[in-house]
């Protein structure tokens, strides 16, 4: 029979940055399976994590699937899981079962430019998806980011995306002004308008808190981006992943299987449940 | 294959069937449960629907998924515990909870096998009773595509008459199950057919209760998912969550860890039954609720028995054993719910 689902492989910290701290801390682990498997993902697919005696939690995979050595995880600090892995130290063991979920549609992009739009944490999902991009910078057009969060100190991966400035185009906001702050000051979906993408030959993914998500995608609509252009991730509350313990769903999908990406299009269709 | 088996030879067969674990409906204070009997002179067949269905045999209220541990020797350690696959009989499955079992058989098989689930159903035999008379006041088999006398789900279907049973073997298992007392059955006359027959059609003419129309609900579902009418109809919900509970087809669980030393880090993970109707259901941990209420939580239970589980798997999820009916504490009735939704707006 095949790996019980259930059952998740233990796998190693084997590096913790703090991203963020104060009232909302990020932390970003990368782990290490303790024994080699088969572990193999699409960006934007995610992972069930163990802190065994705390419980579970469902992460979206950061990392890229080009890179083979570690798997990454950014964790906003929120329940209880999650402030476990806060308080846990470089060589502690967590447990990881998955992959789970669709991924983004990343070989249907081919040729077209590309525009990541994220918010706070969302940051996350769009990480991976944003490196295997940039790992294969050929099959595609330009990359351009446009990430915000509230003050420049909720800002993740900062050194990292001083970094990408140099490989594509980023623009950074921050909600409201600040001392020493250059770029754009407002909320994410401002940023976007006051950017103005074209919408020709253009895929664009964002993700983030819900009402950002909302906005972004109004704005991308003023823009002339079509449904069918505008990808983005939904989180809903998982126990199983793996469609069996009901409560993900979204009418009839559950997001752990169907989703947790969809184009605009896609989730226009479905209840408004998540 | 048909056979007859007088009742005085009944607890032979069972007497028989020493290498399984034997269930059968067995009364407990004022209430039927399904339990394991060690006498087969205490299986009692005139019983009526047992407050919980057979699901619990085979997808228990709570079960033991995997077990941690750590030790300075061996570090963390993490062990599968899968049921034991032990031979077992259930007597007296109401046909309603047999055909449960095909609609739990579709959740927690598909593209993820569910070990622990199908340890066990597929070490189970199903001995259905047809109901020669409803179980329950609320009995509407017949609305959701089921009926008193329904085969599915089963590995045997018995039919009381009167001082004999008509024994029908539906699968292999069933098969299995009377070759081992043979000589206790013996061939069905033209009469035994013919009686067992007008039990099975007068059944159907006893049941009270029905769904005007039930084909026409998914299709009128699909557009009430905004319509205020979930607001009114649960008005009286209390959130207690016994209609899902006693439901033989839903399937929600939780898992969580319970541990019984800290430190050094010992204890299992838990697979609970939960229920949609439980407002932390689907709370998420910043405390977003995309079902925050009510409304919202009784719309999900009938959209998924009657909309989604039909478009995803061309099954009602709902075999009209009534027990939510029977036990809801103030009176929402899916018959009556489903009655106004077929009418709704016309």
């Amino acid at each position: 029979m095949d790996h019980n689902a259930y059952i998740p492989r233990l796998a190693k910290l084997i590096d913790i940055k703090e991203e963020v701290s104060g009232a909302r801390p990020i932390k970003t682990f990368r782990t290490e399976f303790f024994i080699k498997n088969d572990f193999s993902f699409r960006c934007g697919q995610c992972a069930m994590l163990s802190v065994f005696g705390k419980g579970e939690s469902m992460i979206s995979i950061s990392s890229s699937p080009l890179m083979k050595d570690y798997l990454q995880f950014s964790i906003l600090k929120m329940g209880r899981v999650t402030s476990s892995l806060h308080e846990m130290q470089i060589g502690d063991l967590i447990g990881i079962r998955g992959p789970y979920g669709n991924g983004f549609p990343i070989e249907d992009w081919k040729g077209k430019k590309l525009i990541f739009i994220g918010g706070g944490i969302g940051l996350a999902p769009i990480w991976s998806v944003l490196h295997t991009a940039l790992g294969k910078k050929d099959d595609y057009g330009d990359i351009t980011l446009i990430y915000g969060a509230r003050t420049s100190k909720d800002l993740v991966f900062r050194e990292e995306l001083e970094e990408l400035r140099k490989k594509m185009t980023v623009h950074l906001s921050v909600d409201v002004e600040e001392q020493g702050w250059e770029e754009f000051v407002g909320f994410v979906p401002q940023n976007v308008t006051d950017k103005k993408p074209s919408p020709e030959n253009a895929i664009t993914v964002t993700c983030g808190p819900p009402i950002m998500i909302k906005f972004v995608i109004q704005a991308l609509e003023e823009l002339g981006f079509k449904d069918e252009q505008i990808y983005t991730t939904v989180e809903n509350k998982m126990k199983c992943g793996i469609g069996k313990c009901g409560r993900c769903n979204i009418g009839l999908h559950y997001v752990c299987k169907d989703g947790p990406v969809y184009s605009w299009a896609e989730l226009k269709k479905l209840p408004q449940e998540y | 294959m048909e056979k007859i088996l007088s009742k005085k030879s009944f607890p032979q067969w069972v007497k028989k069937l020493s290498s399984y674990t034997i269930y059968a409906p067995v009364k407990k204070d004022d209430l039927w449960e399904y339990d394991v009997i060690d006498k087969p002179e205490s299986i009692d067949f005139d019983y009526p629907n047992a407050v919980l269905s057979p699901k619990k045999i085979i997808f228990p209220q709570r079960e033991i998924l995997l077990e941690f541990s750590s030790s300075n020797e061996e570090g963390l350690q993490v062990k599968e515990i899968l049921p034991g696959e032990t031979p077992s009989v259930i007597f007296g499955v109401r046909p309603c909870d047999g055909k449960a079992l095909t609609l739990t058989d579709k959740v927690f098989g598909g593209d993820f096998q569910d070990p622990y689930y199908w340890n066990r159903r597929n070490s189970i035999i199903v001995v259905g009773l047809s109901c020669s008379i409803p179980p329950s006041p609320d009995c509407f088999c017949l609305s959701v595509d089921g009926s008193p006398h329904s085969r599915e789900g089963l590995d045997i279907l018995m039919t009381d008459l009167g001082d004999r049973y008509f024994t029908e073997t539906l699968t292999k298992k069933g098969d299995k199950l009377i070759n081992l007392a043979k000589n206790l059955f013996k061939p069905p006359t033209t009469k035994d057919k013919k009686d067992a027959q007008k039990i099975h059609v007068e059944s159907e003419k006893k049941i009270n209760r029905q769904i005007k129309a039930t084909k026409k609900i998914p299709p009128k579902l699909k557009g009430m998912f905004d319509s205020p009418f979930w607001d009114e109809e649960s008005l009286s919900c209390i959130r207690c969550g016994i209609c899902t509970y006693l439901c033989p087809t839903c399937h929600c669980f939780d898992i969580n860890d319970e541990v019984s030393s800290s430190s050094p880090i010992k204890g299992q993970r838990i697979r609970t039954w939960d229920n949609c109707q439980f407002p932390d259901f689907t709370m998420h941990s910043s405390g977003h609720n995309p079902r925050p209420d009510r409304a919202s939580r009784l719309r999900q239970r009938i959209l998924h028995k009657f909309q989604y589980f039909v478009e995803k798997h061309k099954n009602y999820q709902c075999t009209g054993c009534g027990r939510c009916i029977s036990k809801c504490p103030v009176g929402i009735d899916i018959i009556e719910v489903l009655d106004k939704v077929r009418d709704y707006g016309s």
